[in-house]
């Protein structure tokens, strides 16, 4: 019989579908566990929920650190364009 | 989706400089994610500069085997994977980013038996749409995310936020793929805490 904390270990890799595929035993003992746990059932539950809200979070550059970018760039390709020249 | 992006390498392709600021616009803050977990917060800067020059020079030779961001992810890596050689400072993802004190799995939430210590806090809101709608709690999951460990920071937003494969993340990052499992996993841990206060107070 798996603990809590064994549980807990292993919701990320219950919840990744393929990655139990080769371990079909460990996966049934996980379902047992959560047959008759409360407290995991809604663990996993909440990370699969975290997982979600996680998948939905943006994280783009601010406009001016984008234009600082390509300013760099900019000044970089002309000064290799200007030395090859010399 | 798709075609948006073909429409884009075309454009960057013809040498639109408008495209490529939208580029850099759209990827660069995940590449110096990637570059901060490979090379360190010292030279991650720098390496981002240095591919974005090659993405520049190359983009009219790329062959759209795989998709842009997988393009431009190599590229980041190999970047930063070159600079820590040439820096000769041998630092292995894999012996990084320990137990965060105080996580879920750091043993104080579990009784010697391995019972929970004590119930797993409820929860009011369990709609991932409407939780991702408070502005309140994307603020707190940013301020979180930009304090993780930048190789479970990095493991986590190619996983959960890019979707990337666990095979690309593991060649990616250079770490194994049980690795990865376990950094996107403690990640995820941190969140769901991150969660667990917001619920119950409103707030960070
Ligand atoms: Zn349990």
């Amino acid at each position: 019989m798996l603990s809590c904390k064994q549980v807990a270990a292993l919701a990320s890799d219950y919840l990744d579908r393929n990655s139990l595929d080769n371990n079909t035993q460990l996966k049934w003992q996980i379902r047992l566990h959560l047959l008759m746990c409360a407290n995991c059932r809604r663990f996993v539950r909440h990370l699969k929920i975290t997982q979600q809200v996680g998948a939905g979070i943006t994280k783009h550059a601010s406009p001016q650190d984008a234009e600082m970018v390509w300013k760099k760039l900019q000044a970089h390709i002309k000064e290799e364009t200007q030395s090859k020249q010399k | 989706m798709i075609d948006n992006e073909r429409e884009l390498i075309a454009q960057l392709m013809k040498g639109d400089d408008y495209a490529f600021r939208r580029l850099i616009a759209q990827y660069h803050s995940l590449m110096l994610n990637i570059a901060r977990a490979i090379a360190g917060d010292t030279f991650a800067d720098d390496v981002v500069q240095e591919a974005w020059v090659s993405v520049y020079r190359n983009i009219v030779n790329f062959e759209q085997r795989s998709s842009l961001k997988t393009w431009l992810l190599t590229i980041v890596s190999n970047q930063a994977k070159a600079r820590l050689r040439k820096e000769s400072r041998q630092v292995s993802l894999d012996q990084l980013d320990g137990e965060t004190p105080g996580s879920y799995l750091d043993g104080t939430h579990f009784k010697k038996n391995g019972h929970w210590q004590q119930s797993v806090p409820r929860w009011n809101n369990e709609s991932p749409e409407s939780l991702l709608e408070e502005q309140q709690l994307q603020r707190c999951i940013n301020r979180t995310l930009d304090l993780l460990p930048s190789a479970q920071k990095a493991a986590f937003i190619l996983r959960d936020i890019e979707q990337q494969s666990f095979d690309d993340i593991c060649n990616i990052l250079s770490v194994s793929a049980a690795n990865v499992r376990v950094l996107v996993h403690r990640a995820r841990l941190t969140l769901m805490q991150v969660i667990d206060r917001y619920q119950e107070t409103g707030s960070c």
